[in-house]
């Protein structure tokens, strides 16, 4: 009476590991699998995005609420903040999606889909692990600039991990996780498509315009601006309209919210995290809506980028800024992400407008000349949603000025797509006082998150910031 | 020539006795009493003894001197404290050799808990019972001779008349439900707690945190007794801290902001605002949270029986309400229990028990296990709420200001989480559950000595959760109103056939075999749903319009089967060997772990059935004295992933489309722990056993324990692979004390003390990893477990004081050991300083140490039973010792953010010079009370001493009583935790915010408090 078969029970509802590869449907299922990890709330689902963010000046706190980032906001997270222990093993779980997946195709899952489908989501895995990688030095790691990424970056794991063991790694350089991240965004590159079928995969999934979009980011945080050019002018035209000539059809959209608005598949945005409203939505304390608009745990700075008289009561962008009386105070709200639960807003990775503010600041920056080129791109995007402005070469006397407003656009351009700390921590910059809380200089201690708690006590091998 | 002898047998209340055999000894002549007691027997003339015998009571023979004899029977209470239950069998408890403790029901029944568990604590030495706050039906800490897991439970096996219970809380809504409710403790007969390896080792992989067998009631050959037990009461929270009053908030938030530099009283102010009334407005929170439950229960059971066939029938109902607002518990249970002989070699029997439970709260009381960072906890928002704004606005309507309580004239964007009183009025949070526990039998004694026996018994445990979360404030405002059905079906089977040999050789031998077979199936379904986004406010249901909607669903089976056998050999009750061998085969164990083979061997020796002991003049002194020892190995598995063993990836979805994840690190060596239990013991009477002594020392040696071996997290593994690694110990000693004290016509006097000294310490982790930490609710890392330690160390940052300088507290670096000054007033940059002024890193979790254990070393009970007459008192005072909690809650009412302060603000640093223990206020300061790291300042010792229960009864007369046909009646009053000795200055030092958790024991968080309870009641029997 003893019953073999319930002895050794078979899940209903998961595939056992070794078929995880058996058929083509299983395999494009984990390529999707990769991006979902990357759209974690911990993530690019949204906090990744918050704490990039709030670390800058353009937020206020207004919930003091230690689970929502209060402490990234006024620099006070240890080393087992829930957001530093968090991001940390989101990125790192994305990163081993990636090299399971890299590990299962070179052991028989290229042969369930074919060498053609095989090499494009290989191509994705690098992608989706160096975006994962360059996530994680932008706040565990000193900027490159300090020691030239001779500073300890991040432990660099390019094997897939399955079962229990010693995992005792220690850090690389910030230069060798760099280099990692050129290399597989170099081949994804490659081998990527250059676009899929329709706009939404364009938009979710990464093509060969997306590997290059990224590495223009890359490059422009080494500062090594000669790339950034050589990458951008890939998929930026000459001159103006600038768009991208080959694969997807890169460009600015006339309205800027047209890009946060449904079906947030425009060709701007380069790649996003979608959110679909009725499957899988980032819930609350992880959604930008609910950080910034709904539940309302900060309001924009009156001191900050929004205080700035150049940038025009006019400008459409000012559209995309709420207003709400919080405290009996009128209030204004970053609104880009403004649909309330559930937060059906898709969360931009990376999208065109970036692409050219960084190619005209690297012009700039490289050839420490007021660029006509430059000034196109940067009009190119300040025209987009302000007609009236029109920068020229008299506007800056010198090249650091023009590069200074490149710095501006951006804060206008990207607020509340979580590059502003990037931006400042890539020059070198402090991170500047609000509210109640100080300015952050660039050697202190806060300027970048501790590394894990848990990190710390089970990698024998990690060294705390 | 014959005579004729008649009377009238009655019980002690004078009630006849109806069915009590009156026999002539030696001889077939026999009569029963008929229904008023009465009998007539005709017997031969040279007759001279009459024999009566009535079940449950005590025989007796007498002299025929005349034609009337009347007679008196006791009820007999020692036949079944004479029997242990010890598994699968009883054994008589002078050939026990485990460690076993027998309670019977009566000395759980008739209190104001939920399940007979929470009841438990002092009865018995070795079992640590604490109830860890104040909220209806939460399960208590339940724990026998140490905590004996890491990362599996250490809650003890609960058998049910014959079959393993599900236990914990099942409830998947706010209110908890602890699944050992569904029995009413007045239908319990005994509770047999199993506790070394002799006695648990027969339940194999599954007794290692020792067994606890629930018997409940059966009828018992005779007319039909009805009884009837009923009590309410009334509870009231206590010891709840002191808080500021709106007129010293406003003040101290005031002067916070102005330390801080920021006041300005246009902008950046907390100011007080007058009411409907005029006056200002000056809430006391607690109001709103706390109330005065009123309970009741009524119990009616029915039990009677023919030669041939026994019954026990019952019916109980209870409402009970706690002392959070809305926190309700209702039960409606039936018991039908029936035993039949069919013929004098074959038997049938079976139980029925059907329960229906409503656990009913509204919001979170941020008191369960994982809720104590809970925003909408309810325990937390009456303390951190300002008093300064009300949770009505002066027009009418609820004071709110976004998705947070409005702030009124306070010029500050916060001064208070969500208004709670809107979710009291228009949430729900509602578990309701439905069991049923049956069994039958059939048993076949082919020959007097074998008895076989085979029972199938199942459990359907149903639960069922409704919860809707308002959208006008709290968890359901962002998605304007929610609303959850869950549903989750848990179904064990199992079946069990023994065959039992007891044979007495030559009146010297006498041997006692046990061979069995088990079958376990345990299958868990459940699904969810969730709506939100209500299209018209108006409602509040499930099915109302809504605009979201999502669902989940969950599945897991497994399968225990089993082969047992039990030997006992005792010759002329001096000598007692004990040896059971049980296999289990489990399926979530390996493919090559799927066996294990559990064992132990026990040894007595009853000194005082020897010669020389009896004849010698120790024999005066002892009545009795037995040297016991067992050893053996036993397992658990309880909390082992069903699917443990193997790797899983698992499908998701992004974007709508299909994902497949890696989901599940497996580890194909997964197996039982292994807890190889010694047990030595003395066993000792004096005065004719009138006072009894028990002494034990025991160790539990546990070995391959389950841990969920923490990876680093950069391996990106998705979970921590459950693996056999670790090894840990409980040892102690135990005493226990019986004494009959007083006997007397009038009064007597009854006493129990136990005593239990436990040391638990982990040896082993893994070969890399010796030390894990545990958080609360995922917050907040307030314990550590180090090999060397026990489990769940306080592990805080040490503080040296507040400068009487400056009002600063000083910190002491955990790595360098130097001092650190914190000023919440400096920029960000400069807020950590030495002594001497220079800039200091700061003090971060890095700089916690172990402050001391968390598990008790000490704890027992002192239970007392007197009665004078027909007044009886009884008392159980509970005790534990030698331990430390962390008091976060206290770290919670003195942070300097909105939130409100316990008085104890008041002793703040103002001026320098001044010598005191509070810091400075600074607006925003989470530092320097604990908030941020917890602090040696929050750590307070948790010993204490309870009254637990104290009861008093007055047993009406029989001869009032006889007039109403009424057999006894009883009344009581009692009082539940009416005295608390301790220098823990929380709510209750039983406090536990992280529930049964084994590594982050003795922290309390923002829980509610504990409640005092006083009740009254009846008891009847006709």
């Amino acid at each position: 009476c003893r019953k073999e078969s319930k002895l050794n029970p078979e899940s209903v509802n998961a595939v056992s590991f070794e078929f995880s590869f058996s058929t083509p449907d299983r395999v494009k299922a984990q390529v999707l699998g990769m991006y979902s990890g990357l759209k974690a709330g911990d993530f690019y689902g949204g906090r990744y995005i918050v704490y990039n963010e709030v670390r800058a000046d353009n937020y206020i706190n207004l919930t003091t609420n230690a689970v929502t980032a209060y402490q990234v906001w006024n620099f006070t997270t240890s080393n087992n903040a829930q957001e530093v222990t968090g991001l940390w093993g989101a990125a790192y779980s994305v990163i081993n999606r990636c090299n399971l997946f890299i590990d299962g195709m070179a052991a028989g899952g290229a042969a369930t889909v074919g060498p053609a489908l095989a090499a494009n989501y290989v191509a994705e895995a690098k992608l989706v692990r160096a975006i994962s990688y360059y996530s994680l030095l932008q706040l565990y790691a000193r900027p490159y600039w300090d020691g030239n990424g001779s500073k300890p970056g991040v432990p660099l794991r390019l094997k897939g991990n399955s079962v229990a063991g010693n995992y005792d790694l220690a850090r690389n350089t910030v230069g060798e996780v760099y280099a990692q991240i050129i290399k597989d965004l170099n081949e994804a590159e490659t081998a990527l498509p250059l676009n899929y079928t329709t706009a939404y995969d364009n938009t979710i999934r990464g093509h060969r315009n997306t590997a290059i979009a990224f590495k223009t980011r890359v490059y422009l945080s080494m500062q090594r601006y000669a790339d950034v050019i050589t990458e951008a002018n890939k998929i930026v035209s000459a001159a103006a309209p600038f768009t991208a000539t080959s694969g997807v059809a890169n460009a600015l959209q006339a309205n800027v919210a047209n890009v946060f608005k449904t079906p947030y598949t425009t060709t701007e945005s380069i790649m996003s995290s979608p959110m679909n409203a009725t499957t899988d939505v980032v819930g609350g304390q992880t959604a930008l809506g609910s950080y910034f608009f709904s539940v309302r745990e900060f309001k924009l700075n009156d001191a900050g980028i929004i205080a700035d008289a150049g940038w025009k009561a006019t400008d459409t962008r000012r559209t995309l800024i709420g207003t709400a009386t919080i405290s009996g105070v009128p209030s204004k709200l970053m609104g880009k992400f403004a649909t309330p639960s559930p937060y059906i807003d898709y969360v931009p990775i990376i999208r065109y407008a970036e692409v050219l503010l960084s190619l005209g600041e690297a012009i700039t920056r490289s050839t420490n000349t007021v660029d006509a080129r430059a000034i196109s791109l940067l009009n190119a995007v300040r025209q987009r949603s302000d007609a009236t402005t029109t920068f020229t070469a008299v506007d800056f006397p010198t090249s650091a000025d023009l590069a200074t407003a490149f710095l501006k656009e951006r804060n206008i351009e990207l607020l509340g797509e979580g590059l502003r700390s990037p931006d400042l921590l890539r020059l070198g910059l402090d991170l500047p006082a609000k509210g109640t809380v100080s300015s952050v200089p660039s050697t202190d201690r806060r300027y970048i998150f501790p590394i894990s708690q848990t990190e710390l006590l089970y990698n024998k091998l990690m060294t705390d910031n | 020539q014959q005579k004729t002898i008649t009377g009238k047998i009655t019980e002690k209340g004078g009630l006849p006795l109806p069915g009590v055999s009156v026999t002539v000894p030696g001889t077939r002549i026999a009569t029963q009493t008929n229904e008023d007691g009465v009998y007539s027997i005709t017997v031969p003339n040279n007759t001279t003894l009459l024999a009566f015998r009535f079940l449950g009571y005590v025989s007796k023979t007498l002299t025929i001197t005349s034609g009337t004899i009347n007679v008196t029977l006791e009820e007999d209470t020692s036949t079944l404290s004479d029997v242990v239950v010890t598994g699968y069998g009883t054994v008589k408890k002078s050939d026990l050799v485990g460690s076993v403790v027998s309670i019977r029901g009566n000395q759980i029944a008739n209190r104001p808990v939920q399940s007979f568990d929470q009841a438990l604590g002092g009865k018995a030495a070795g079992v640590q019972i604490s109830i860890p706050n104040g909220v209806l039906n939460n399960p208590p800490v339940f724990r026998i001779r140490g905590t004996n897991s890491i990362s599996l439970s250490s809650y003890p096996l609960i058998i049910v008349d014959g079959v393993a219970s599900f236990t914990g809380d099942v409830s998947g809504s706010n209110a908890a439900g602890n699944a050992l409710s569904s029995i009413n403790p007045q239908d319990i007969e005994t509770i047999d707690i199993l506790k070394d390896a002799a006695a648990t080792a027969i339940y194999g992989s599954r007794a290692a945190n020792g067994v606890v067998v629930i018997t409940t009631k059966r009828g018992r050959t005779g007319k039909a007794t009805v009884t009837y037990d009923g009590w309410t009461g009334i509870a009231n929270v206590q010891r709840l801290p002191d808080m500021m009053d709106a007129y010293q908030y406003t003040d101290m938030k005031n002067e916070g902001l102005r330390n801080a530099g920021t006041f300005n009283a246009a902008t950046n102010a907390y100011a007080l605002t007058n009411g409907p009334d005029g006056n200002p407005i000056n809430t006391n929170w607690y109001d709103y949270a706390y109330r005065q439950g009123v309970s009741y229960s009524s119990s009616l059971s029915v039990s009677g029986g023919s030669e041939s066939t026994n019954y026990y029938m019952s019916l109980n109902y209870t409402n009970q309400q706690g002392i959070i607002v809305k926190n309700d518990y209702k039960r409606l249970g039936v018991l039908f229990n029936i035993d039949h002989k069919i013929s004098k070699t074959l038997s049938v029997g079976a139980k029925l028990q059907y329960a229906n439970e409503d656990n009913l709260a509204v919001i979170s009381s941020g008191s369960l296990d994982g809720q104590a960072f809970s925003t909408a906890g309810l325990g937390r928002v009456a303390l951190v709420n300002s008093p300064n704004v009300s949770p009505y606005s002066n027009a009418g309507g609820y004071n709110l200001s976004g998705n947070n309580l409005g702030i009124m004239n306070n010029k500050v964007s916060q001064v208070g989480f969500y208004n709670p009183v809107v979710q009291i009025d228009l949430d729900r949070s509602y578990n309701y559950l439905n069991r049923v526990q049956s069994n039958a039998f059939v048993q076949y004694r082919p020959i007097p000595m074998v008895t076989l026996r085979s029972v199938y018994g199942i459990d359907y445990l149903y639960s069922t959760n409704d919860t809707f979360a308002n959208p006008v404030n709290g968890d359901g405002f962002a998605a304007l109103g929610s609303a959850g059905m869950s549903y989750s079906q848990n179904k064990r089977s199992v079946w069990t056939t023994t065959a039992q040999a007891d044979k007495t050789f030559n009146n010297d031998h006498t041997f006692s075999l046990l061979l069995g077979t088990e079958q376990q199936t345990t299958v868990n379904t459940s699904f969810g749903a969730g709506r939100s986004g209500l299209s018209d406010l108006a409602f509040n249901d499930f099915t109302a319009g809504y605009t979201q909607f999502s669902n989940t669903g969950g599945f897991g089976e497994n399968y225990l089967v089993s082969f047992f056998g039990r030997l006992n050999y005792d010759y002329k009750k001096k000598y007692i060997v004990n040896g059971t061998l049980r296999q289990d085969e489990y399926s979530a164990f390996g493919p090559d772990k799927k066996a294990g083979t559990f064992y132990s061997f026990g040894l007595g020796y009853e000194l005082a059935q020897e010669d020389f002991w009896k004849n010698g003049k120790i024999g005066k002194v002892f009545s009795s004295f037995k040297l016991r020892g067992s050893y053996g190995e036993v397992g658990n598995f309880a909390g082992l992933g069903n699917l443990a063993p193997n790797s899983y990836y698992s499908p998701g979805l992004f974007g709508g489309a299909p994902t497949l994840n890696f989901s599940q690190a497996g580890n194909s060596e997964i197996g039982w722990e292994t807890s190889k239990k010694l047990d030595v013991g003395v066993n000792f009477g004096i005065l004719k056993d009138r006072i009894t002594f028990e002494l034990a020392y025991y160790k539990n040696d546990i070995d391959g324990l389950i841990y969920n071996v923490p990876q680093a997290p950069s391996a990106g593994l998705p979970n921590s692979p459950q693996t056999n690694i670790g090894s840990m110990y409980n040892k102690g000693y135990e005493f226990t004390a019986n004494a009959q004290a007083i006997t007397t016509k009038n009064f007597s006097w009854s006493s129990s003390f136990n005593f239990t000294y436990n040391k638990n310490v982990i040896e082993s982790l893994t070969p890399t990893i010796t030390q894990f930490t545990s958080t609360t609710s995922g917050l907040e890392t307030a314990n550590i477990s180090r090999v060397g330690t026990s489990l769940g160390m306080i592990y805080v940052v040490t503080t040296a004081g507040v400068d009487p300088a400056t009002g600063r507290r000083i910190y002491v670096s955990g790595s360098t050991g130097r001092k650190m000054l914190y000023d919440h007033a400096s920029p960000v940059a400069s807020r950590w300083k030495y002594e001497d002024g220079s800039i200091a890193p700061g003090i971060t979790s890095q700089d916690q140490q172990i402050y001391g254990n968390s598990q008790p070393k000490f704890y027992g009970g002192f239970n007392n039973n007197f009665k004078y007459k027909n007044i009886d008192l009884s008392l159980t005072i509970t005790y534990q010792a030698g331990f430390y909690i962390y008091n976060g809650t206290q770290a919670s009412i003195m942070d300097q953010r909105f939130w409100n302060n316990s008085v104890d603000i008041l002793n703040r640093w103002t001026t320098p010079g001044q010598i005191t223990s509070v810091p400075r206020v600074v607006a925003g300061d989470n530092m320097s009370n604990g908030s941020a790291v917890p602090l040696d300042i929050n750590v307070y010792k948790g010993d204490f001493i309870k009254l637990r229960d104290i009861s008093i009864g007055y047993t009406v007369p029989g001869s009032f009583l006889t007039k109403m046909k009424i057999a006894s009646a009883r009344v009581f009053v009692s009082g539940q935790n009416l005295l608390i000795l301790t220098k823990y200055n929380g709510t209750d030092p039983e406090v536990s915010s992280n529930g049964g958790s084994n590594g982050s024991q003795g922290v309390e968080r923002n829980s509610v408090a504990s409640a005092r309870v006083f009740t009254a009641g009846l008891n009847f029997k006709f």
